[in-house]
C-alpha cells in the first residue's frame, strides 16, 4: 500500500510540473482539434496555424483524437467547459455537430480548417476548387492553342470534385474549336488508377490515329495517373498529348517531374491555410464579424518549372 | 491483553490489510479526482462537467461492462471494436436504404448477437483459444464492415435526424445560466446497462456460475455447471453489448466508419483490469470495471483540460494502469 502511496504522489507531482508548464499567461488561448495529425496534409496545415499563433503570442492546444471523430466532440466539450477564446477543428464539421452546438450555445467561436462549410463555424478556411479547375483547365487551353480533342475525367458525385468539372467544361466550352470526345467518370473502388487506365486505353484504341487526342484533362491525380499509364502502354507518349491532374500527390508530382506527358497539377498551400485561419480568427478577436462562411487561400499551379521546389517540401 | 482482545486484533488486522489492498485504486481515482479539482479550479467539479465525462464513456461504458461478464470466466473478446463499427455500418445503411430508425438500431443488435454467437461456438464448442478466436473474428468482422460501406463513411443526409439527435439528447435536469442541463440519453443507456450487467452477474444463479466457471472451470463442469452454453451466452452478450456501443457512437458522430469502433477494444479491456484490482480475488466486477471507465475518462477530460499534450496523456494514461495494477499485485505479494 505504502508503494502504491509512493506511486500515486510521485504520478502527482509529474502532471503538476506538466500542468505548471503549460498554465499561465492571458493571451488567448485556442486549440485545435483534428482526429488526422498523422497525415502529411493535416500535418502542414497544423503547423502553419501554430505558427503564426506563436507569433501573435496566443496559447495553443493541439489535440490529435488519433482517428476518433467522437473523442473529436469529447475534447470539444471539454475545452469549451475550459472556456478557450477559440476552437479549430479540421474534421467534417457534419460528424462533429453534436459538439459545435455545444459551443455555440457557450459562445465559443469554432473555426474550420479545410473542414467544409456549416453554419455553427465562423468560418472555414480552405483552398478553392473552382479556382484549382481553372488553373488546370486553362493550362490546356493554353498549351493546346484552344485548338484540338480533350478528353476529361470527372467525379460529379463528390460535390468537391465535380465543381472542378464543371469550371472545365467551361473554359473548354469557351475555345469553340476545342472538342470534348470524352467525359469520363471512373470507378474509384480501386483507388481511381486501374479504372481510369481501362477507360482511357478504350478511347485510345477508338482514335487510333497520331494527333487525333490533343489533352486529358483529370478533375484529380488518380485518373491522370491513369491516363499516362494507358498512353505510355500504347506506345503513344510521343505525340504530344498533354495530361494535367489535380492535388500534387506524391506519384503525380513525380511524373511531373519526369517530363513526360503528364505536365501540370495543382497543390494546395496548405501551412497557408493554417496561416489564414490564423490570421482570420485575429480580426475576430479584435472585435471583426468574419462574414465570409469560406476563406480562400490561393493554390499553386505545379509544372516542370517548379516541380522542384514542390518535391523539397 | 486479554485473549478475547488478542483474538479480536488478529480479526481485524486482516481485515484492514484487505482494505488497503483493495482500495489503492479508489484512493488513486479520488487523487485523480483532487489533483484536476485543484489544477482546474471552477469547471473540473461541476455538475455540467461530470455530465460531459458520463456522456462521454458511455460508450465505452456499455462496452466495457459487457466485456466484463466474459472477462468474469477469464476469457477475453478482442473483436468488440470491430462489432461496434460493423454495427454503425449495419444500421447507417439500413437506414441510407430508408428503413426506419428502429428497424435498422434491431438489425444491427441482432448481428452483434449473432456475431457473439459466432465467437461463443468458436470458444466454447469448437474450443478455440478465445484471444485466438476473437483475433480472427476482429479480423472477419472489421473486413466485413469495409466490404458493406464500401470502405466510405456513411453521413449526412443518410443519417436520420432522429438517430442522431438521440445523442445530443437528454432530460432536462435544471439550468445553469441560459444552458439547459441535460442529463445525456447516452448516460442513461450506459446506466441501464450497468444496471443489467450488475444484477446479472451479482444477483442470479447464472452470474454466480460463470464466477464459478472462472474460478475452476473444471470443477465447475463437474460441479453441473453447463459451461459451455453459459460461455455461449456470455459471448452472446459480450456480442450485443458492442453493437450497442457502436450504435451510440454513430449517434454521436451522425455517421458511420467502417474503422470507428477501433479504439473501444484496448480501453474496455484496460478498464476491466483496472476494476480487478479493487477485488481481493482479483476477479473482475462491473462496478469495478465502472470505476475503470471513469478513471479512464476523467484522465482524457482533465488533462485535455490541464492542456497536457495528446501524446503525453497517452503515457500518462498507459502509466497509470501500469501504476495500478503494480500496487496491487504487489500489495498482494506482500500480504
Amino acid at each position: 500500500m505504502r508503494r502504491s502511496a509512493v506511486i500515486a504522489i510521485s504520478l502527482c507531482i509529474v502532471m503538476a510540473l506538466f500542468g505548471a508548464a503549460v498554465m499561465a499567461q492571458d493571451a488567448p488561448t485556442v486549440a485545435v482539434i483534428t482526429p488526422y495529425l498523422a497525415q502529411p496534409g493535416t500535418q502542414f496545415i497544423v503547423e502553419g496555424f501554430q505558427a503564426a499563433a506563436d507569433e501573435k503570442g496566443w496559447n495553443v492546444n493541439v489535440i490529435d483524437t488519433a482517428g476518433d471523430v467522437a473523442a473529436v466532440i469529447s475534447r470539444i466539450e471539454d475545452m469549451v467547459n475550459q472556456g478557450v477564446d477559440a476552437i479549430v477543428i479540421n474534421v467534417d464539421p457534419a460528424q462533429v455537430a453534436a459538439g459545435l452546438q455545444v459551443a455555440a450555445d457557450a459562445g465559443i467561436p469554432v473555426f474550420g480548417m479545410d473542414a467544409g462549410s456549416d453554419p455553427l463555424l465562423v468560418t472555414n478556411v480552405t483552398s478553392n476548387g473552382y479556382a484549382m479547375a481553372a488553373e488546370t483547365a486553362t493550362y490546356v487551353a493554353d498549351r493546346i492553342n484552344c485548338t484540338g480533342r480533350v478528353v476529361m475525367f470527372v467525379f460529379d458525385p463528390y460535390p468537391p470534385v465535380q465543381k472542378r468539372g464543371i469550371i472545365a467544361d467551361a473554359i473548354f466550352a469557351n475555345c469553340p474549336d476545342v472538342e470534348v470526345i470524352d467525359r469520363i467518370t471512373p470507378d474509384v473502388n480501386d483507388g481511381g488508377i486501374a479504372d481510369s487506365r481501362a477507360q482511357m486505353e478504350a478511347v485510345l484504341a477508338a482514335n487510333p490515329d497520331a494527333g487525333s487526342i490533343s489533352a486529358v484533362w483529370a478533375a484529380w491525380d488518380q485518373p491522370a495517373l491513369g491516363a499516362l499509364q494507358a498512353i505510355e502502354a500504347a506506345g503513344r507518349e510521343d505525340e504530344g498529348i498533354v495530361i494535367v491532374g489535380i492535388d500534387a500527390n506524391p506519384q503525380a508530382l513525380d511524373a511531373v517531374a519526369a517530363g513526360g506527358n503528364f505536365e501540370a497539377t495543382v497543390a494546395q498551400d496548405f501551412s497557408g491555410i493554417g496561416a489564414a485561419t490564423a490570421d482570420a480568427m485575429e480580426r475576430m478577436f479584435s472585435g471583426e464579424t468574419i462574414s465570409q462562411s469560406v476563406i480562400y487561400v490561393p493554390t499553386v499551379l505545379v509544372t516542370q518549372a517548379n516541380v522542384a521546389d514542390m518535391l523539397d517540401n | 491483553m486479554t485473549t478475547e482482545a488478542a483474538a479480536e486484533q488478529a480479526r481485524s488486522r486482516p481485515q484492514w490489510g484487505r482494505a488497503l489492498r483493495t482500495s489503492g485504486t479508489l484512493i488513486g481515482f479520488l487523487a485523480i479526482i483532487i489533483f484536476f479539482t485543484i489544477n482546474i479550479p471552477g469547471t473540473f467539479l461541476s455538475l455540467p462537467n461530470w455530465l460531459n465525462i458520463s456522456q462521454q464513456v458511455s460508450m465505452l461504458g456499455v462496452v466495457a461492462f459487457t466485456m466484463t461478464i466474459v472477462m468474469v470466466m477469464g476469457d477475453f473478446d478482442l473483436s468488440v471494436g470491430s462489432m461496434a463499427s460493423l454495427a454503425g455500418i449495419i444500421a447507417a445503411l439500413l437506414f441510407r436504404d430508408s428503413q426506419p430508425v428502429l428497424a435498422g438500431v434491431i438489425v444491427a443488435l441482432a448481428v452483434g448477437l449473432l456475431g457473439g454467437l459466432f465467437n461463443g461456438i468458436l470458444v466454447s464448442y469448437i474450443g478455440i483459444m478465445p484471444f485466438v478466436a476473437t483475433l480472427g473474428t476482429l479480423t472477419m468482422f472489421n473486413g466485413l464492415a469495409f466490404l458493406l460501406s464500401g470502405g466510405e463513411t456513411i453521413f449526412g443526409r443518410d443519417i436520420p435526424a432522429d438517430f442522431s439527435s438521440f445523442a445530443r439528447g437528454g432530460i432536462p435536469i435544471g439550468s445553469v445560466g441560459e444552458r439547459t442541463l441535460l442529463f445525456p440519453n447516452l448516460t442513461i443507456v450506459a446506466l441501464i446497462v450497468l444496471a443489467l450487467v450488475w444484477l446479472l452477474l451479482e444477483q442470479t444463479t447464472l452470474g454466480r456460475r460463470l464466477y464459478a466457471i472462472g474460478g475452476n472451470a473444471e470443477a465447475a463442469r463437474l460441479g453441473g455447471v453447463r459451461v459451455r452454453l453459459l460461455r455461449l451466452i456470455a459471448f452472446m452478450l459480450t456480442g450485443v453489448g458492442a453493437a450497442l456501443g457502436g450504435l451510440m457512437y454513430a449517434s454521436r458522430v451522425a455517421s458511420a466508419n467502417p474503422t470507428q469502433g477501433a479504439g473501444l477494444m484496448l480501453d474496455a479491456i484496460a478498464a476491466v483490469f483496472l476494476g480487478m484490482t479493487m477485488s481481493e480475488e482479483g476477479e473482475p466486477h462491473v462496478l469495478g470495471t465502472l470505476v475503470g471507465v471513469l478513471i479512464l475518462g476523467v484522465l482524457d477530460n482533465g488533462l485535455t483540460q490541464m492542456r497536457v499534450d495528446s501524446y503525453v496523456r497517452e503515457i500518462l494514461i498507459g502509466a497509470i494502469i501500469v501504476a495500478a495494477v503494480t500496487s496491487s499485485s504487489l500489495a498482494k505479494r506482500g500480504r
